[in-house]
């Protein structure tokens, strides 16, 4: 118990119900309405989603940036195919296929080109953005299959958004995952320290391809989501959400450092930011200044990070 | 212009190791002093000193009679003293011209670099020394020679008093060693303090005027080079006494069946490699640094691509492409690095040791943590790793504990390892720890393993294996078995071809 207490999952959870009581008392208690609670809820959906391809790559040592690039485009490519009359099931498998062949892509330029991953997705991010325009003249596309209607829209009832339950099973799956399973350990051995991992018998470049491979599908499962919410597939929608996915991730305690931090933390993290975020508009904060609070808290995470990272290792050369 | 350099009784001590000990002797300039001794007799710590990197714990460096106090290596650099490296030390995307005048460019009052003097001045110096550069090439572009010889001419223009070599033809052609002695000579013309680390005898006999001999970190001989042989500098060296660590060891005696069996492997780095090894049975590699020891254990462990050859495990012939393949098969290694290579530090003791039995401890498809505390608690127990739980992390871990760690990992009793390599065990571990590791090896032999041990500290492969393979420039020179073996023998064939 004093371990979690002193843990830096304790100071999220911490600062996270200060928030939440915070933006309460002075919205007046708007943002506990159930109203509220169900945006706060279908926000988290997509942010869940990029959290979880961006964080598990973080943990074995690697970054994605392209993950915005393949939400948007995988959306057109569902949008387009639901306007072709290809039923809504094939359109969401052929989605995530394309996102999932975007990370194969990434893994490979970075696997066996020997690209950084910071490079190799920034390239694949631009020119998965530029595909999206292509595609569509830069024009949105409307949704107008019931199902994905439902999919984005439905409130269970009446109160839980359908989006999230997927989420949740998601953020539950993958926790498993990197906790119980030997692909999720291996995450986290290879992200630690990748040669050891190699001569331990593991092997990274899988490990890697996979992690890859995973974040494009979720990526592309993110975009169709939101458009499928919005009921419309465009070129903006899912690229702040990258950030705020990366955003979130470093938030729960998973560093660039790779090797450490884990699902519970992400999921705070998430909680925290869309908490944030969703509070700011509660009170009126104008739109500009939302944007300049959201990187003070990114830094504020960052120094979080910085501050237990360096007493952690002074107290190594202690010992 | 100094004239003499002395190390009045340096002493220095490293956690569980006497690195130098009163060491004391002089260099003069316009002479070359060759500092000769084994692996781990205290040469680099010295130089390390010379240059301020690190400060001895008593003992004094003097110039003149004058005694240095340096802090930092740039105290050292302004006092006259340039040690170059086995690594260069340079920025290689600059030019020739940029390296040798670093710091000090030559420049206008608003910062500006005046390069045709840079270019003209430089150029004098590469003239000086009669050598095939130009001072506008890129340092990045050039052989590892001509990086040498840059700098050698930074160190010159820097005006140093005394310019320490450690090992400079460690990586150098023979051509190339020419144009190199031809410059240090011509440094000790100038009237430089030159010192010359190696423990390549022929050299030594070729350039130095005087020979110091380190052993154990402390000075054992001094001779003038003209009046002293190779057999007497070898004797120095190493005629040292091994203690009784080596004589209470319980050894196995029972030889098995062949479990590893390499013929002529080849890859990169070695050539034509043939080895056998038995149950039972302690394999030592002998050789000078970059003898490619390592490099062959990594070939037979899959770490690296083995180019031609054949490795048999237990009479099968097998190919394997990674680490992986060969832990399937029975081989393990235990790098020699174990903070880079071997450990990974972040995560826990358990983690570390269940690395490659991951599949092996899973109930359905998630890991049995109860199984994986079992399997930790029993090597803790087993080679008794200081640790309260098995939940600490590796990298707060002391040395000798996470070389055991690693043994742990390679052995538990789900590896059904049968050829277990070490990579120089005992490196950076204290010496009573080292006694029992020493043990653990043996026990290894007696459970059955084929085990091959590198290591560097000539008296522990003579002493701990049974039979050993001595190697030099990726070949293997020489086998004996440990009664052949005297240390004399060894550094013989580990010089080899030199």
């Amino acid at each position: 118990m004093m371990t979690f207490l002193k843990s830096k999952n304790a100071i999220l959870l911490f600062f996270l119900i200060a928030l939440i009581v915070i933006f309460a008392a002075l919205s007046g208690g708007g943002t506990l309405r159930p109203s509220n609670i169900i945006n706060i809820l279908q926000s988290i959906t997509i942010v869940s989603l990029l959290t979880i391809g961006a964080g598990t790559l973080m943990i074995a040592g690697e970054i994605d940036l392209s993950l915005g690039g393949i939400g948007t485009m995988s959306s057109f490519v569902a949008a387009l195919l639901l306007k072709q009359g290809v039923p809504w099931f094939a359109a969401l498998v052929a989605a995530v296929a394309v996102g999932a062949f975007i990370g194969l892509i990434n893994g490979f330029l970075v696997n066996e080109l020997g690209f950084q991953s910071f490079i190799a997705t920034l390239a694949t991010a631009s020119i998965t953005t530029g595909a999206g325009y292509i595609f569509t003249s830069g024009l949105a596309v409307t949704i107008e299959d019931p199902t994905f209607r439902f999919i984005g829209n439905k409130l269970l009832f009446g109160y839980i958004p359908f989006s999230v339950l997927i989420a949740i099973i998601a953020l539950i799956v993958y926790a498993m995952l990197l906790n119980k399973t030997k692909f999720g350990r291996s995450v986290y051995l290879v992200g630690g320290n990748r040669v050891a991992a190699r001569l331990g018998g593991l092997k990274p470049k899988k490990v890697l391809y996979g992690l890859f491979i995973n974040a494009g599908a979720l990526a592309a499962l993110a975009g169709t989501l939101l458009a499928s919410k919005l009921l419309v597939a465009n070129t903006v929608g899912i690229t702040s959400s990258q950030f705020a996915g990366l955003t979130a991730a470093i938030l729960g305690g998973i560093s660039f450092g790779g090797g450490t931090g884990g699902m519970g933390g992400a999921i705070i993290g998430i909680m925290v930011l869309s908490c944030f975020n969703n509070g700011m508009t509660m009170v009126n904060i104008p739109p500009y200044w939302q944007t300049v609070a959201s990187g003070a808290l990114l830094l504020a995470a960052i120094t979080l990070d910085f501050v237990t990272t360096s007493r952690r290792n002074k107290s190594e050369v202690k010992a | 212009m100094k004239n003499r350099l002395e190390f009045s009784n340096i002493t220095k001590a490293f956690p569980g190791i006497v690195a130098l000990s009163e060491v004391s002797f002089c260099a003069d300039s316009g002479h070359i002093t060759a500092l000769l001794g084994e692996n781990g007799a205290g040469k680099s710590t010295l130089l390390k000193i010379l240059s301020g990197d690190i400060k001895a714990d008593s003992g004094e460096v003097l110039l003149d009679g004058e005694a240095q106090n340096f802090k930092v290596p740039s105290d050292a650099l302004r006092g006259g003293i340039s040690v170059i490296y086995q690594e260069r030390q340079m920025v290689a995307s600059l030019s020739v011209m940029e390296n040798i005048f670093a710091g000090e460019l030559p420049h206008n009052k608003f910062g500006v670099i005046n390069y045709k003097k840079l270019r003209k001045e430089a150029q004098e110096l590469i003239d000086l020394f009669e050598l095939p550069l130009d001072a506008r090439m890129t340092v990045g572009r050039l052989s590892v020679a001509q990086q040498q010889m840059v700098e050698i001419m930074r160190a010159y223009r820097r005006n140093s008093d005394v310019i320490a070599f450690d090992e400079p033809t460690a990586s150098l052609a023979d051509t190339e060693i020419t144009i190199l002695f031809r410059l240090i000579k011509e440094l000790a013309r100038q009237g430089k303090i030159v010192i010359y680390v190696s423990h390549r005898m022929a050299e030594i006999f070729q350039i130095t005027d005087k020979i110091i001999v380190l052993k154990d970190g402390k000075k054992v001989a001094d001779f003038q080079t003209g009046e002293t042989d190779e057999p007497t500098l070898v004797k120095a060296m190493v005629g040292r006494e091994i203690g009784d660590t080596f004589n209470k060891l319980s050894r196995c005696t029972e030889r098995g069946d062949t479990v590893l069996e390499v013929k002529n492997l080849t890859t990169k780095k070695v050539t034509d490699i043939s080895l056998t090894l038995r149950s039972g049975e302690i394999v030592g590699l002998a050789g000078l640094v970059g003898a490619g020891r390592t490099e062959l254990a990594r070939a037979i462990f899959g770490a690296d691509k083995v180019e031609s050859g054949e490795i048999v495990i237990e009479g099968r012939s097998t190919r394997y492409k990674n680490p992986s393949g060969a832990l399937a098969c029975g081989v393990a290694l235990c790098p020699e690095d174990r903070k880079e290579e071997g450990l990974v530090l972040s995560r826990s003791i358990r983690q570390n040791i269940t690395v490659s039995v991951l599949s092996r401890i899973r109930k359905f498809i998630f890991l049995d943590n109860a199984k994986e505390k079992k399997l930790s608690d029993i090597a803790v127990e087993k080679y008794d790793i200081k640790t309260p739980s098995t939940g600490k992390l590796v990298g707060e871990l002391s040395g000798g504990n996470q070389q055991k760690v690693i043994l742990g990992r390679a052995t538990n009793e789900l590896m059904a390892t049968k050829v277990l390599i070490l990579d120089e065990p005992t490196k950076g571990i204290d010496v009573g720890s080292k006694a029992e590791i020493y043990q653990i090896i043996c026990d290894f032999a007696k459970s059955g393993m084929g085990v091959i041990v590198i290591s560097s500290e000539l008296p522990e492969v003579l002493n701990i294996s049974d039979t050993i393979y001595v190697m030099a420039n990726g070949k293997i020179t020489g086998v004996l078995s440990r009664e052949e073996a005297s240390e004399e023998h060894v550094l013989e064939l580990a010089m080899a071809g030199q």
